[in-house]
């Protein structure tokens, strides 16, 4: 037979599937949640949003430039603001602090300066301020001492230490991108790879197999299966992840960086992966089963595989992406598709452990693949009864 | 026409076919008979390659069938195969198009099929709404919409009423009297007599007994002669005929199995000359009476074989 009939009975199966999926209620509100979700998360931040973080100093008469100046470019590195109100005396600017009228007030100079700091303020605007006095009275010192202002300059001038993250990641918000991504990552393969199960065991219980196989190569109902409800699930992902990615990359509201819609991105690709390595296991082991509902204790071991991959990620991975077993775990064809994207995330993962892990999820698939279709052709035709793995697979 | 040559399968230890050969000649209905287990299913799904038999052949007009010679088949399965939520219109189109045809070829002759098989209003019901009796035609529907060379059924007349059979006996006809190869499987061997043109009877395996129906059953030797009689006429005359045996001995007749050398008509004269004769007829053999004795004649033959 040529490749051309192949493929056309083939797309006969995958068009059915697809055409039952979208015109089935549960996928259609499990999308529409997805696309929500996914319109949420570019949104809701921007209506809670334009969330500019505003301090207000109190100080004592104007605020004095040598005060202001080093605050300001705080402020507009750390993306917030701060607005400066002047009161009258100390105590004003005691009572300033206690109403809420300002979030630190500062009265006095030099030594005697006093910083007010309400009880319940935990920001680092007051060591920032603290800060910006300290550096004050020290350029005043400098100057008292005969220091020339070039030179007080120069002392100024010197950089800070450069920071290296070590151990942790590298950026908070895009960690937690890693972590949503993981758990939509792995919701979607579940549900893709259940729906494929039931969609196989459904054409084996109701015998419709029987009157398919006789029309069609094993090979052809498994792939086309397969490719329909893999492109189901393909398009609840799209739905999340194409309004999400657009958000990252262009909303600076979200506190994110650029560089999250890559993850994103990269998420999509590790669920087309993840699908071609678990799909056509959740099809294979689906034909074991006489009747529908044994589908869940056959398709067992592939969750159990899911979840397992999917509990180290969430919980060794995002707290210490570079352990061992994060490491040995997103490298592992058969938990990489979910380890590895959480660990991405983390920002500290060398380009080739990700190629590594992406070529041996490759090189597995097409293994399980072939694996898969043998114990699928010969499922599908024992029937009658509950089939043994051990059955399918020494004959 | 559909030959199978040695056919053998084997579930692990049991041996669901031994070396079954078969012919089904196109423009002849062909029923496939015998009791449950005998291998009927098997037979049938090794015919349509949904099992690769262990040993042996299957032929279309002498040549090995292959996959594009079964995409032209046509098959309904023992078991209903069809999907729940799918519309039953649909259902006919994917099948058509999964056999080969173009989308409008599809639809127009699903379109047609339905109507003929008294569903036309039903295109857009889903197929778990239509009654079973529907659904039995639908799938009838399903293994005849791309008008195949070759139909093949199981037990299509399971659990049927009798005007179903009847309407589904028309359908079948009318394919075979177009030249199409029809072969269907039944365990009711006495509710398919009168339809089958030629049989093929299985028993563990095994083909125990082919050919046309007429012909096996005339000449199987088994005819039966049913004699009215008067009351009191006596039965001396039978000791004439010492080849016949007397089945039933009634005080209002006899019934007497009748062997291949014995002419019925010199049986009755002689009734005739001893008395008056009320009432007579010549029964020939049900199937089932031809399987049963088929049986035991292979029984025969191995036990027989065995011995030596």
């Amino acid at each position: 037979m040529d490749g051309g009939t192949w493929w056309s009975g083939t797309r006969l199966v995958a068009g059915r599937a697809l055409k039952e999926g979208f015109s089935s209620r549960s996928w259609r509100v499990v999308t529409a949640l997805m696309l929500l979700l996914g319109l949420a998360v570019v949104v809701v931040p921007r209506l809670i949003g334009e969330r500019e973080v505003t301090y207000r100093l109190a100080t004592v008469g104007e605020t004095d430039a040598g005060l202001a100046a080093p605050l300001e470019a705080a402020a507009g590195a750390g993306g917030f603001e701060v607005d400066f109100v002047a009161v009258a005396d100390a105590q004003a600017a005691e009572l300033a602090v206690r109403d809420g009228d300002a979030d630190v007030a500062v009265a006095g100079t030099g030594a005697d300066t006093t910083l007010y700091v309400r009880s319940d303020n935990f920001s680092t605007f007051p060591a920032l301020v603290s800060q910006a006095v300290l550096a004050q009275a020290t350029t005043a010192s400098l100057v008292g001492a005969g220091l020339s202002p070039a030179q007080v300059a120069a002392i100024q001038a010197t950089p800070p230490p450069e920071q290296i993250s070590v151990g942790r990641v590298a950026d908070e918000g895009r960690a937690a991108v890693g972590f949503v991504v993981g758990i939509i990552l792995y919701l979607a393969l579940i549900l893709t790879g259940t729906t494929i199960a039931a969609a196989v065991a459904l054409e084996k219980s109701t015998r419709i197999s029987e009157v398919l196989l006789a029309v069609l190569r094993p090979t052809q109902l498994l792939v086309g299966t397969v490719l329909g409800v893999g492109v189901l699930g393909l398009t609840q992902i799209a739905a999340i992840a194409v309004p999400a990615g657009i958000g990252v990359a262009t909303g600076t509201d979200l506190d994110l960086p650029p560089s999250a819609t890559g993850d994103i991105v990269l998420g999509v690709a590790w669920f087309v992966l993840g699908l071609l390595l678990y799909a056509f296991v959740f099809a294979a082991l689906a034909t074991l089963v006489e009747k529908v509902t044994e589908v869940n204790t056959a398709t067992l071991p592939v969750n159990v595989v899911l979840i397992g991959s999917y509990v180290l990620a969430v919980t060794v991975t995002v707290r210490d992406p570079n352990s061992w077993a994060s490491v040995a775990s997103s490298l592992f064809p058969l938990s990489a598709p979910l380890v590895m994207p959480v660990r991405w995330a983390s920002g500290l993962v060398p380009v080739w452990q990700l190629a590594l892990a992406m070529g041996l999820v490759a090189a597995t698939a097409v293994g399980l693949a072939l694996l898969a279709s043998r114990i699928y052709a010969r499922g599908l035709t024992l029937s009658g009864r509950r089939v043994r793995l051990r059955e399918v697979l020494t004959d | 026409m559909l030959q199978a040559v040695g056919l053998s399968h084997s579930f692990g230890e049991r041996q669901a076919l031994a070396g079954v050969d078969m012919t089904v000649r196109p423009g002849v209905l062909t029923g496939l008979l015998g009791p449950n287990g005998a291998g009927k299913t098997t037979l049938i799904r090794a015919l349509l390659g949904v099992i690769q038999p262990d040993a042996g052949r299957v032929l279309q007009d002498g040549s090995p069938v292959t996959f594009e010679h079964r995409r032209r088949w046509g098959y309904m399965p023992q078991e209903r195969g069809l999907y729940p939520a799918m519309p039953a219109g649909e259902q006919l189109v994917h099948m058509a198009r999964l056999h080969g045809l173009s989308r409008r070829d599809a639809e127009s002759r699903a379109c047609a099929l339905l109507a003929e098989l008294g569903l036309g209003d039903r295109w857009t019901d889903r197929t778990d709404k239509l009654s079973g009796g529907m659904q039995q035609r639908l799938q009838l529907g399903a293994a005849l919409v791309h008008d195949p060379e070759v139909v093949v059924l199981d037990e299509p007349f399971a659990g049927l009423d009798p005007v179903a059979v009847d309407d589904l006996s028309t359908m079948l006809r009318d394919r075979v009297g177009t030249g199409r190869t029809v072969v269907f499987s039944s365990h009711q061997l006495d509710l398919v007599q009168d339809l089958c043109e030629e049989i093929v009877m299985v028993d563990h395996g095994r083909a125990v007994l082919e050919g046309p129906v007429a012909t096996l059953r005339a000449e199987s030797g088994r005819r039966q002669l049913r004699l009215g009689l008067a009351p009191e006429a006596t039965r001396d005359w039978l000791a004439r005929f010492s080849d016949v045996r007397v089945v039933e001995d009634l005080a209002d007749g006899v019934r007497l199995d009748l062997p291949p050398q014995v002419e019925a008509l010199a049986v009755l004269d002689a009734a005739r000359a001893a008395g008056p004769v009320t009432d007579f007829g010549l029964d020939l053999p049900t199937l089932s009476q031809l399987f049963l004795a088929a049986v035991e004649d292979g029984q025969v033959e191995r036990t027989s074989a065995g011995a030596a």
